[in-house]
């Protein structure tokens, strides 16, 4: 069982080594050391301030993007190629199938945060750059776990897409949304207003915490300690538990 | 030689494409430059600074990135004098909408001073005394918010005031205030100092000295080489004031 786990996950990393995946990954890094060089002539003070916080937003959400559509359009092909049902024709669970999956995509994502951050090594303390470097390694973890999801649930590659950014996107800003509607600026005590205060405390239960990974404060101020990390890694399994049983309970109702 | 034979030949020759494709393709190209040729002529406006947006809006729109998100404004900002084929002076840009984009930059990242610094030396340098002061009291306003943490930049804007603006009685103001409220450890002596140098500059002698015996006899200091400082300043003040007093008899 665990060799055909570990047979996936060998071929997911090959097959984004024939896609240029990290062909890729090198290019946003020497676009990113231009553009914040670039930055640097601009800043007349805080330059490392300037350029490690730009740096680390830019790197954050290239990593994101980068990921989510290695993920997707690889897990597509498979669908579309009839890869899976030849794969799914042999002794496979279909669990194993995703494990295998899921472990080969956390090797790419490894990659891409040790990528990312031996850039900003350049700009910032070692040490914030290798907290910020593992707390984007399990943001990604759960970017991947969201992209099969959507993917498993959607099919198709605009639809699956739309719906990681959309997920991704509140999941980060949700906690400020939140704060707006509890304090508003104008009191409305209408049954929509309550409604959609009501859905948007909804969503800060369901959503993962995300506002609280990968902080650009850390790298500019160094305000992060490896106590920092725990929680993140708390969040980070609950969350892939959560979501990798969304995703199999798709998969395994999934005729093909 | 493969790879170069492969790039070279894996498409069908330009023949292959029927002439129909061909003729849209150049005439769809002419189409295109037609269309822009229509167009207006760009010609380059300057913008006025528009007013800036909530806090919350730029941590949203950066997905929850405020210190980025404020760098970024610091530079768009500080760039703003030079738009796309018109160049805008300082003198020109409403110094009170700036303010409010340089709090705006501060709110998203309280612990930079790039707002504060390009207050000071940047559109605090001009040569519009009265832009100048819609400046310094931005900074003033700031320090007041949080002195241990602005006063330098006040410190500059003391110096400004008595040396650019020529107003002593707001240099003054500034000195008195750096010394009242920027009580912190991290304050060097010489800011607390520097009401001393101002009333010395205004010709009040006597309060000067009054000041730097009473900073003495308070025991405050600790350190000896503001105390050497400040015991030959006692020395110069009496000189100066004995040559005034000599000077008024005459």
């Amino acid at each position: 069982m665990f060799f055909q786990i570990l047979t996936i996950s060998k071929y997911t990393v090959i097959e984004s080594l024939r896609n240029r995946l990290f062909l890729l990954t090198f290019l946003v890094i020497v676009i990113s050391f231009a553009m914040v060089e670039f930055i640097g002539d601009l800043a007349i003070t805080e330059h490392r301030v300037t350029q490690a916080a730009i740096l680390a937003a830019f790197l954050r959400m290239s990593a994101v993007v980068i990921v989510t559509l290695f993920v997707v359009s690889s897990t597509v092909r498979e669908l579309h190629d009839k890869t899976l049902e030849m794969i799914l024709a042999m002794p496979i669970r279909r669990g194993n199938y995703y494990l295998g999956k899921l472990i080969g995509y956390f090797y790419i994502a490894l990659v891409v945060s040790i990528l990312f951050g031996s850039l900003l090594l350049l700009y910032a303390d070692s040490q914030q750059v290798f907290i910020w470097s593992v707390s984007l390694f399990m943001e990604l973890v759960l970017v991947i776990a969201l992209s099969l999801v959507m993917l498993f649930t959607f099919n198709q590659v605009p639809s699956a897409l739309t719906g990681v950014f959309i997920i991704y996107g509140a999941s980060r800003i949700v906690t400020s949304i939140f704060l707006m509607a509890k304090y508003p600026i104008i009191a409305h005590t209408s049954i929509a207003q309550q409604f959609m205060d009501g859905f948007i405390e909804l969503l800060t239960w369901l959503l993962p915490d995300l506002h609280r990974y990968t902080q650009t404060e850390w790298l500019t101020y160094n305000t992060a300690d490896w106590a920092t990390l725990l929680p993140l890694l708390g969040q980070t399994i609950i969350y892939l538990l959560f979501l990798s049983f969304i995703a199999l309970f798709d998969f395994y109702r999934k005729n093909f | 030689m493969h790879s170069y034979y492969y790039f070279i030949h894996k498409d069908r020759p330009v023949s292959d494409v029927p002439g129909a494709i061909k003729f849209f393709l150049v005439l769809t190209l002419l189409l295109q430059l037609l269309w822009h040729s229509l167009q207006d002529p760009i010609v380059a406006k300057a913008e006025d600074l528009a007013a800036p947006l909530s806090t919350r809006t730029y941590v949203m729109s950066s997905l929850g990135e405020p210190i980025a998100v404020s760098k970024l404004l610091n530079l768009w900002l500080q760039a703003f004098d030079n738009q796309p084929g018109a160049s805008i002076s300082f003198h020109q840009l409403d110094y009170p909408r700036l303010t409010e984009w340089l709090d705006t930059s501060l709110a998203l990242d309280p612990r930079g001073h790039y707002p504060m610094l390009v207050a000071a030396r940047v559109y605090g340098s001009i040569q519009d005394h009265e832009k100048q002061r819609i400046m310094m009291d931005y900074i003033f306003y700031k320090f007041n918010e949080d002195p241990n943490k602005y006063w330098r930049w006040l410190a500059h804007v003391v110096i400004t005031a008595k040396h650019e603006l020529k107003d002593l009685n707001l240099a003054l103001k500034y000195a008195n205030a750096l010394a009242e409220k920027a009580t912190g450890d991290n304050v060097p002596y010489w800011a607390k100092d520097m009401k001393i140098i101002v009333l010395e500059d205004m010709g009040q002698i006597e309060a000067a000295k009054i000041l730097v015996g009473a900073l003495i006899d308070s025991n405050e200091i600790t350190d000896p080489y503001e105390l050497n400082f400040l015991t030959s300043k006692i020395k110069v003040l009496e000189k100066k004031l004995l040559k005034k007093r000599q000077s008024v008899e005459k």
